[in-house]
């Protein structure tokens, strides 16, 4: 009698092979999930556009794919919001894209980044806009030209901007009234800055911090060094740009203006740049702010709309962050930064790059025409998130809910100081913002390590600028 | 007894033929045929996820790439500009630094709890304290770095809150050059050491009852006991966590990048943090690749070297 059961052997033999077919079948029932063929209006002949992920949530990509739609129902949209904690995060993840084939066709760049895609991976918009010079009369009209400039590069436009954030100062009233202080006013100077900083620290207790900043580009020491009428790098303008400041800006607004800006020769070891490191050493020592960290400023928000901070550097952008976490708007207000030798004061803007990839540059356009336009603003920004670049969206109804009450400041920076201008950010910027972030640590370490630390961020400035990107 | 000499040598004998190979059955290449399948998803996923990135790391390294334009050759010039960069080398300094600090750290931390918990306890308290032990090593290390960012704040942290009650200045923990690199490690240390712990305790329950009541008999007790008995038996498993722990501390990334972003200046730069930078930020590579591999070459050599020492120190029973 044989024994009709399998052996052993047998059972892991047909398990294996039941385990490889089943392995098999897996990944070919899944081959799109691997490959993300499964994406939606993934090589669908779609116009794709990457976005800052956090700051374009669901209702924000509805609202674009939809309004899109209804205008150019011919063209398919995919919006691809890349998450990302800041511009060099996200700027990573779409040169990874990039570099795996998959580059979108539009990609949101701000101003950390225009030069570097500008020069590598962008398409100049010069004949489109020539083009439908008509049609973007409206536009350029109502958008300020220094907005405009930081788009520029070489002589061309790369973006149209439709928003930026200009690094203004707020002050939180319930600390102003605690220390006995007055609003201060628009020309108020940098000594009446430390002075309230004193006033603030005398009147509340040990967990206070006057004056709370965060090291980064955009509104760390970037904005002292141009009030300080200095730059981390020499500024200079390049040639060209008249074809767009001739047909769209009257004489008084495009005076000094050129085919964008050039950022060149480090110079952190210049005495302004020197002087102003050590301003704010002088704070740090006295307790008037602390060491700064790093991060984007988003920790910020709590502690200021609790009063354990007096006065910090944001844009627009906080009106509808501070609203968000629950602070009235009344609570606090907005001033220009205060004045030391000059009262120019320093911006980034954003908008979208057209990259030499796509195959869909006359599509692309029509987006970006799309996402420059009023309504299309109106509806993305309705929360404060930013500040449009639209100087008409600025109105008092826009900040009625969220404050502050000195709105105006945020296009003021811009029309009233007419040299304020973008963040310095040429195409090595990923390698000069680390270079500054590293030595402005050291360098705030205490009044004797300013000078060392500087010149140590000057040679490293000196060998960054020297790499080819 | 006999007279009969034994001669010292015997005489050879003709050395026999070799035996043919046996000739394989079906049965063995059935067997050979299963154990192929069986291993062969694995082999593919290291040649695939490991072999060939860490190929193509090495060539990545004798070259310029900027993702944007077509690669160019570079020899050994990424090498040279590595050995050359002053942030690269501090980095490796830190990062030796880090793992002998934190390593360190986590084994005798890992080991005291593990002791105390093998001790005599109620059973469910053992399992809450193993429970709570591991618990941190299940998050995510960036989500953990992100919230102590914000307890270690020098302004707003609950730590210096707490320190403020009894009546200590705020200490700027992740702001000064000498504390920053002591918090990385300190947060590192926390998430890290459940995994040694949980090892020590595995290790601890094979050790046989029968040599500490042996021991106790003879009279050792207490420290003398751990260090005379305990820890020899536990070598192994120390080998185990130790290299590990080595590996991982050699690789740190998460809790500095979040943490302190590598500052102040380059006090908390690690290798890995250096990689990322060069390849991510600053589009180099080539650079990075050739920062990849030398690190490689490091944790191969330490893990070799320790391989090599482990023959001296540790005993199996």
């Amino acid at each position: 009698m044989t024994d009709s059961n399998p052996t052993r052997r047998t059972l892991l033999r047909y398990g294996a092979y039941g385990a490889g077919a089943a392995a098999l079948a897996g990944t070919a029932a899944s081959w799109d999930r691997l490959t993300g063929a499964d994406i939606p209006g993934r090589d669908d002949g779609s116009l794709v556009v990457a976005t800052l992920g956090p700051a374009y949530g669901p209702e924000a990509v509805r609202t674009l794919t939809e309004g899109f739609k209804q205008v150019h129902p011919d063209i398919k949209l995919r919006i691809n919001a890349v998450q990302a904690v800041d511009w060099s995060d996200f700027f990573a993840k779409i040169l990874t894209q990039i570099a795996a084939g998959t580059a979108p066709d539009l990609v949101y760049v701000a101003t950390e980044g225009v030069q570097l895609f500008a020069q590598r991976l962008g398409v100049p918009l010069d004949d489109w806009v020539k083009r439908d010079a008509e049609e973007l009369r409206e536009y350029f009209a109502d958008v300020h030209p220094s907005l405009v400039e930081s788009m520029m590069y070489e002589g061309s436009l790369y973006q149209l901007p439709v928003e930026f954030n200009a690094a203004d100062m707020y002050l939180n009233h319930q600390v102003l009234e605690r220390a006995g202080a007055g609003f201060p006013s628009a020309d108020w100077t940098r000594d009446d800055f430390t002075a309230l900083l004193r006033d603030m620290k005398q009147a509340s207790g040990s967990q206070f911090t006057p004056y709370f900043w965060t090291n980064r580009l955009w509104g760390g020491v970037v904005p002292w060094l141009f009030a300080n009428d200095t730059n981390l790098l020499a500024e200079s303008k390049a040639p060209g740009g008249d074809w767009l400041w001739d047909s769209f800006y009257p004489a008084a607004a495009r005076e000094g203006r050129g085919g964008g800006y050039r950022w060149t020769t480090p110079q952190a070891t210049d005495a302004r740049v020197e002087e102003a490191y050590d301003y704010l050493a002088s704070l740090v020592q006295e307790g008037l702010c602390t060491r700064p960290e790093g991060g984007n400023g988003q920790n910020l928000i709590g502690v200021f709309s609790t009063g354990r901070v007096g006065v910090t550097p944001a844009g627009g952008f906080w009106a509808g962050g501070l609203h968000l976490a629950g602070m009235k708007g009344d609570a606090f207000d907005v001033q220009y930064f205060p004045r030391w030798r000059t009262q120019r004061m320093q911006f980034g803007a954003a908008g979208y790059a057209l990259l030499r990839t796509s195959k869909r540059q006359e599509e692309a356009w029509e987006f970006i025409k799309y996402a420059a336009r009023r309504d299309t603003l109106t509806r993305l920004f309705s929360t404060n998130q930013t500040t449009p670049a639209r100087r008409s969206m600025l109105t008092a109804e826009r900040y009625r809910e969220t404050g502050p009450e000195h709105w105006p400041v945020f296009y003021d920076t811009l029309d009233k100081f007419p040299d304020t201008g973008p963040i310095p950010a040429p195409p090595q910027v990923a390698e000069v913002e680390q270079v500054l972030l590293k030595h402005t640590g050291t360098a705030l370490a205490s009044r004797r390590s300013v000078g060392p630390a500087l010149r140590r961020m000057q040679g490293d400035l000196e060998k960054a600028m020297e790499r080819d990107v | 007894m006999t007279n009969t000499q034994i001669p010292a040598v015997r005489p050879q004998r003709p050395a026999a033929p070799p035996a043919p190979a046996p000739r394989r059955s079906a049965r063995d290449r059935g067997t050979r045929l299963l154990a192929t399948l069986f291993l062969a998803p694995t082999i593919v996923g290291i040649v695939v996820f490991t072999v060939v990135p860490i190929i193509g790391s090495v060539v990545l390294s004798l070259f310029h790439w900027n993702v944007i334009d077509d690669p160019s050759f570079a020899g050994a010039a990424n090498y040279r500009e590595v050995f050359t960069d002053s942030t690269v080398l501090v980095s490796f300094g830190n990062t030796l630094l880090f793992m002998v600090l934190a390593v360190a750290l986590q084994l005798v931390i890992a080991l005291v709890l593990a002791l105390a918990v093998n001790g005599r306890m109620p059973v469910w308290l053992r399992s809450v304290f193993r429970s709570a032990f591991f618990f941190p090593l299940v998050l995510s290390a960036a989500s953990i770095s992100v919230v102590m960012k914000y307890l270690f704040n020098q302004d707003f942290g609950v730590v210096n809150w707490l320190l403020g009650l009894v009546g200590v200045a705020p200490v700027p923990w992740l702001t000064s050059e000498n504390a920053a690199m002591a918090t990385v490690i300190l947060v590192y240390v926390w998430q890290q050491f459940g995994f040694s712990f949980l090892l020590f305790v595995g290790g601890l329950n094979n050790i046989p009852k029968e040599i500490h009541e042996a021991a106790a008999l003879d009279g050792a007790t207490g420290l003398r006991k751990h260090l005379g008995i305990t820890l020899p038996l536990l070598s192994p498993t120390l080998l185990v966590a130790s290299v590990v722990g080595i590996i991982n501390a050699l690789q740190v990334f998460e809790q500095p990048y979040v943490l302190t972003n590598g500052g102040p200046g380059d006090a908390t730069r690690t290798v890995v943090m250096v990689i990322y930078e060069s390849a991510f930020e600053q589009l180099r590579f080539g650079a990075a690749s050739a920062v990849g591999v030398l690190l490689f070459v490091l944790i191969m050599a330490v893990t070799a070297l320790q391989f090599r020492l482990s023959r001296r120190f540790v005993h199996y029973q």
